[in-house]
């Protein structure tokens, strides 16, 4: 246990001395609320009481955008809707920072002898990496009613409400990436190469999810064709067919998308909607569906990166 | 209880044997020195003994527990060239090296930087240190935890004359406190002050392993060597080739000629016999260096 702690100590004592942390948290805490600010300020000063209020209400869309809870909000929208997310942008950072750069300074065989259980130091990375990650999320959940409170001095915004189930929800994403930290370990440590193993990280899994989601589009149609019928031969056409419920993308960025059906909804798109009630989504069928999707993945990847870590060479 | 201990160690690459079946052990408190050519398996033996790599058959022990284990913790190393994360400074580096293995408090980061004489260099980032700074800091943060046994590879590396004997009065104070060290050079002068005993080792096998003083006698015949000059250099080159000696010319003008301690007598008579008139035959005794060097061309590597 003391191994365990020591490792965690001079892993942030590291992370701490680097550059990188500090940049990934000023980009994440403070470029982005301000832009949103700005977005609100503008609509303020050049959209509202114009033709547009016929449509929709303007200081409707300044609350959506620019209130403290809207700040918060779509700080975790942010989080898993873009391709690359930026969820797994950071956590691919983290890893590298954690694990990639031992290898690209030749530190393994210094870390290796000074902390010798190589389960401790991987535990004790892996929880450095979570803490991290805790934080990040933790500081865009909070720069919500910072800077949504300044915003208020000058906007038409609110504070709003559903802080707690936000706030479930920052907490859940924080879990499932988990399994995302895990992949991001496993691949760099495999792989050997900084670059490789990032890049790797961004794409690997959306484009094996491509592939087959492509082929699902293209060919998955036809049932006559020999690949489907092998597929009914082994009685896998059903498990083919409904793989993409199971992908890991789209599992790990559930917490994440979820405010966006909140956000149809007020805007009025239809969509299918979900139960918005404090918690209630939480434990939605789709959410724990894909904790349960998500925790297999993390077990598989913790399995593969325990074995593979103890057992490999420091050349 | 053996500080170090291998027993038929080995470590194989493919085909290629990197370390082929060794045994030795090493009393605590002693001093050895690891010597062998580049290539010869040293890097890879002192990485087995510090559990960065597995064996493929064999064991090895450190203070009595099997590798890799807890007593890993009480040992000391410097493999290869020491490493450092390059945006911190040498003091954070050594203390982030002490809370990751623990118990360490600050001020024995000092003591430790003032021992190998870095102390005034602590506060600048590493990746400004010279080659001879980052020896001395690896070392440092080798002996941070106050280790029984150290493990040290070529810790000369890139050090100047003044470095090599710092860091040599650096070792004979740590083994003066009981520490158990294994040395590795591929350079016999290096650490032929500060050894007694030596684990010579080449293309993976140990080829000797006992005090320094006995290599020369482990050989199966003991040589000499001559430095020869007479009144014609050249007709004396022409006989030696004729009469099968081997020689090599010297920049004093000498030429040096090697002959097994029992066919000394004979090389001088056999000259004279061909009417080679010799002005001055100096005779050299076979150094620690000779007798190393040809202890490994015996084991079939090209002199």
């Amino acid at each position: 246990m003391n191994g365990l702690v020591n490792v965690i100590r001079a892993e942030l004592f590291k992370a701490l001395r680097k550059k990188r942390t500090y940049v990934m948290a000023g980009l994440l805490w403070l470029i982005f609320p301000p832009l949103m600010l700005l977005v609100g300020w503008i609509l303020q000063t050049r959209v509202a009481d114009t033709f547009v209020e016929d449509v929709t209400s303007v200081r409707e869309v300044i609350q959506i955008i620019a209130s403290p809870i809207a700040i918060t909000r779509n700080g975790l929208l942010l989080f898993g809707n873009l391709s690359p997310s930026l969820l797994i942008i950071v956590v691919a950072l983290i890893a590298a920072l954690l694990i990639g750069e031992e290898r690209n300074q030749n530190m393994w065989k210094t870390v290796l002898t000074t902390q010798t259980n190589r389960l401790t130091v991987l535990s004790g990375k892996l929880l450095t990496a979570m803490i991290l990650l805790g934080l990040l999320f933790l500081g865009s959940y909070l720069v919500g009613p910072v800077f949504g409170g300044l915003g208020m001095s000058f906007l038409p915004t609110s504070f709003g409400s559903g802080w707690l189930e936000l706030l479930g929800l920052y907490s859940l994403q924080w879990l499932f990436a988990f399994a995302a930290m895990l992949f991001a370990f496993l691949i760099i440590w495999l792989l050997r190469s900084l670059p490789l193993g990032i890049v790797t990280i961004f794409f690997l899994p959306a484009l094996l999810e491509g592939i087959i989601t492509f082929y699902r589009t293209v060919v998955g149609f036809d049932r006559l064709n020999r690949f489907n019928a092998f597929l009914e031969i082994l009685q896998l056409r059903n498990t083919f067919e409904s793989l993409p419920k199971y992908f890991f993308t789209s599992n790990l960025y559930a917490p994440s998308r979820q405010p966006l059906s909140k956000l149809t909804d007020i805007l009025d798109i239809d969509v299918n909607t979900v139960d918005a009630g404090p918690f209630a989504s939480l434990f939605s069928l789709d959410l724990s569906r894909s904790a349960w999707v998500m925790l297999v993945y993390a077990i598989i990847f913790a399995v593969l990166l325990a074995w593979s870590f103890s057992r490999r060479d420091i050349n | 209880m053996s500080a170090i201990s291998a027993t038929h160690l080995s470590k194989h690459y493919g085909r290629k044997a990197a370390v082929d079946n060794i045994s030795f052990n090493i009393q605590q408190g002693e001093i050895v020195g690891f010597l062998g050519p580049n290539g010869a398996g040293k890097t890879t033996t002192l990485r087995l003994l510090a559990g960065l790599i597995h064996p493929s058959s064999g064991s090895s022990q450190i203070l009595g527990q099997r590798v890799p284990g807890p007593n890993l913790l009480k040992v000391g190393t410097m493999i290869e060239e020491p490493s450092f994360y390059p945006y911190m400074t040498g003091w954070a580096n050594l203390k982030h090296a002490a809370i990751l293995h623990g118990g360490i408090a600050d001020s024995r980061i000092d003591e430790i930087l003032k021992f190998v004489s870095m102390d005034k260099a602590a506060q600048k980032k590493v990746a400004a240190y010279s080659q001879g700074m980052r020896q001395r800091l690896g070392l440092a943060r080798a002996l941070l935890w106050r280790p029984k046994v150290l493990l040290l590879d070529e810790p000369t590396n890139g050090l100047d004359p003044v470095g090599i004997a710092e860091i040599r009065e650096n070792l004979r104070e740590i083994a003066s406190g009981g520490v158990t060290i294994l040395i590795s050079s591929h350079i016999l002068a290096e650490i032929e002050k500060l050894v007694a005993r030596v684990l010579v080792i080449e293309k993976g096998k140990l080829l000797f392993d006992g005090p320094l003083t006995q290599i020369t006698q482990n050989l199966d015949e003991p040589q000499t060597s001559y430095q020869l000059q007479a009144t014609e250099q050249n007709a004396l080159e022409e006989k030696l080739s004729e009469l099968g000696y081997g020689f090599e010319s010297l920049s004093n003008g000498y030429l040096r000629v090697a002959v097994p301690l029992s066919e000394a007598p004979n090389l001088l008579s056999r000259l004279a016999a061909e009417n080679i008139n010799l002005l001055e035959a100096k005779r050299e005794e076979d150094s620690l260096e000779d007798a190393y060097l040809r202890l490994l061309r015996e084991d079939g590597r090209p002199s």
